[in-house]
């Protein structure tokens, strides 16, 4: 039981934390979770995303490190990029393929372990701000025993020339393996920064990440965030990301899952000043028995912002997706403008997907529209493309690939997305 | 070339067609007129093989093949081609990366190697000047956010790249421009090489003075029910389809 391992693991972790604000707030996030407990499908949350699996199993947490792993990092398309790079194992930061090329010293891009040392008073002010604890038990979890994770601080009116590549492997080849990721990630008033945060697994043995990053973007900050999941194997994985916008912000994010056997996602916007622009784009590819959930949230706080979210599946096997998405339009929000879709298309009779827009409007003088398709491919395209004498195979792989390349290009790397789109390719 | 006999079909129940006869031989230019709701876009429909309609009689025969029992691929790279009344919008995929996918796939078939790449691009640039393709319309996604005229001029463009042996144009004259007409007309024609046959439907005589055709056939509740030569078109054009049917009904009294 995985309950178990991780109460052993926390009362092993206090014996030897240095008492003080940190560890008060982790202790607090310990009592939070549980009092809470996992999330269980009696939570409307959690309804058609059972953790069972994930709970009834066992894993550790391990901080050793094999070869191998350079060989899959060096393998992965992230590392042909020119790019800031720090690589986790397990959670924990492996030196030797971490590598920062960004020139300017102001901007900080290190682990989270190291910044709480350097950088104190901005860690100070911003960890835990953003992603609640308080009824997020997976949040309280990680803030609890989180491994180590990124972080990055841009200050006011820089740009990080290069991405920042988070990249996260979770070795599974002696044991299950536990990771908790803490990512932290403040960009002050008029920077630009671009992540890249990607997943992948080795091992035969099952991993379960649970995983938590908190973007701040101060004023007139623009920020690209990507996120790339590819575990293949029995991964599990809870990712929560939250963002927290202050005025005039652009945060452009993609999130792209093509592996993984249980994929939460949580994906969360707070538009904390007026004229924010937050786009949610999201692609999954699933197949086998895999369950990948969406579950995303756009908090309008305040007039005249602009979102727009577009998630788009491909189904395949006896998969199951899940998609869950919130809009809450806040009492002043006026102006807002608020677009969602999500698109589905089946290619199995076995595959399953569970879509619900969830739109919570207080103000009177705003525009939302959402909308949910479950299908297959159109047929009049495809009569329109074997008419010409294209192979039925061949043009469903064209029309697919379209669908799906649609969401990759939302990634403003053009070599990510050529890598990205043979990937997809190989996957259809 | 193509031999259609006494075909019949239905679309949920609905009869449609109600026994076609129609010879087309190598060289040829048939023209296919008649009211609106006739059935003329369904033969050509079941001509290019649309699963939607349902065979209920009747036999068609290309070059001496079945043409009924082959996929629609497989009718394509035959070398029937249908030039569709309503093109559809295909988002996400190039119209050059869908030619070369086309006339590779139809080589394949062929037991030809594939196009090279800059060969390809040489043919299609031609095609494209032949037709007054604009660059930038190949470029885009295939009749993603074409005007009408454009996307009708993109199926003549097709086919000026596939040169099948049989054409069926299903109103491809409705909605172009007198330029965009002559355009049309001077691609059927220059591929016109007295083997590729044609079959043009059309509510207009306008076309036919571009592309003169050897025949020409009212289809009317789902029949041929007159053939003539060209000037029948021309009477079509002046008289309306009135003595027609009224014709008909005499016949079906009788
Ligand atoms: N999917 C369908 N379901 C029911 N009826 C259909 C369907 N498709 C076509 N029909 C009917 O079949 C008849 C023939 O249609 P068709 O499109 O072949 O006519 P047409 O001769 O091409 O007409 P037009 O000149 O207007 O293009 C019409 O009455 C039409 O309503
Ligand atoms: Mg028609």
């Amino acid at each position: 039981m995985l309950l178990e391992t991780i109460k052993k693991d926390f009362i092993q972790y206090k014996a030897q934390a240095e008492p003080g604000e940190f560890l008060t707030l982790r202790e607090a996030a310990f009592a939070e979770f549980e009092k809470l407990g996992f999330p269980t499908t009696k939570h409307e949350e959690w309804k058609y995303t059972n953790l069972k699996s994930i709970t009834d199993n066992t894993f550790q947490s391990t901080c050793e490190i094999k070869s191998l792993v350079n060989e899959l990092f060096n393998a992965s398309i992230e590392s042909k990029l020119t790019a800031n790079f720090l690589v986790f194992v397990n959670g924990s930061l492996v030196n030797e393929l971490s590598k920062i090329i960004e020139k300017d010293n102001s901007i900080v891009i290190s682990s989270l372990a190291t910044s709480r040392k350097n950088n104190q008073a901005i860690f100070n002010q911003h960890f835990g701000k953003y992603a609640k604890v308080e009824g997020q038990a997976m949040n309280a979890l990680n803030t609890a025993l989180l491994s180590d994770g990124a972080f990055v601080f841009v200050p006011k009116g820089k740009t990080v020339v290069h991405p920042v590549v988070i990249f996260n492997i979770s070795d599974a080849s002696d044991l299950n393996v536990l990771a908790q990721p803490r990512n932290l990630i403040v960009v002050e008033e008029q920077s630009t920064l671009t992540i890249v945060e990607t997943y992948y697994a080795t091992g035969t043995n099952a991993s379960f990440t649970n995983v938590v990053t908190e973007t701040y973007a101060g004023k007139s900050a623009h920020v690209e965030h990507y996120k790339i999941q590819q575990q293949a194997g029995a991964c599990y994985q809870n990712n929560f990301t939250q963002f927290f916008q202050e005025a005039d912000t652009n945060i452009n994010h993609v999130t792209l899952t093509l592996d993984g056997t249980l994929v939460r996602n949580n994906l969360h916007f707070y538009m904390n000043g007026e004229n924010c622009n937050s786009l949610l784009y999201g692609l999954y590819v699933t197949d086998n028995k895999d369950l990948v959930d969406n579950h995303t949230r756009v908090d309008h706080a305040k007039p005249n912002c602009f979102s727009d979210e577009k998630y788009k599946g491909i189904l395949k096997g006896h998969s199951t997706a899940v998609f869950n998405g919130k809009i809450m339009v806040h009492l002043d929000a006026q102006k807002t403008n608020a677009y969602q879709r999500n698109q589905n298309i089946l290619l199995s009779d076995d595959a399953t997907v569970n879509t619900k827009p969830q739109l919570e409007i207080f103000a009177d003088d705003v525009k939302c529209t959402h909308g949910a398709t479950v299908g297959e491919l159109d047929e009049e395209s495809m009569f329109y493309l074997r008419s010409r004498g294209i192979p039925e195979d061949v043009a469903r792989k064209l029309l697919l690939t379209a669908y799906a390349v649609d969401i990759a290009e939302k990634i403003k790397i053009p070599e990510l997305v050529e890598l990205l789109e043979q990937k997809i390719d190989g996957k259809l | 070339m193509l031999e259609i006999k006494d075909l019949k079909a239905e679309i949920e129940g609905k009869k449609i067609l109600n026994g076609i006869n129609l010879v087309v031989k190598p060289g040829e230019v048939h023209a296919i007129m008649g009211p609106n709701g006739a059935g003329k876009s369904t033969l050509s429909a079941v001509l290019a093989g649309r699963a939607d309609y349902a065979v209920t009689g009747g036999e068609v025969s290309f070059n001496g093949k079945d043409l009924l029992e082959m996929s629609p691929e497989d009718r394509a790279r035959e070398g029937v081609f249908l030039a569709f009344q309503y093109p559809v919008e295909i988002p996400g995929v190039s119209t050059t990366n869908f030619l070369k996918t086309a006339i590779n796939e139809k080589r394949k078939y062929l037991g030809l190697e594939p196009m090279e790449a800059t060969a390809f691009l040489k043919f299609m640039r031609e095609k494209m000047e032949l037709m007054e393709m604009d660059k930038a319309l190949t470029s885009r996604s295939l009749n993603e956010g074409f005007s009408g005229g454009e996307k009708k001029r993109n199926e003549v463009f097709q086919m000026a790249m596939l040169e099948p042996k049989l054409t069926i144009m299903d109103e491809t004259d409705s909605g172009l421009d007198i330029d965009a007409l002559r355009l049309v007309s001077a691609g059927v024609n220059k591929l016109k090489d007295g083997e590729r046959s044609f079959v043009v439907i059309t509510h207009y005589q306008r076309l036919l003075d571009y592309i003169v055709p050897d025949f020409v056939h009212v289809l009317y509740k789902g029949r041929i029910v007159k053939s003539g030569d060209a000037s029948l078109a021309k009477e079509l054009e002046a008289k309306g389809y009135d003595w027609i049917k009224a014709e008909v009904e005499q016949e079906a009294n009788a």
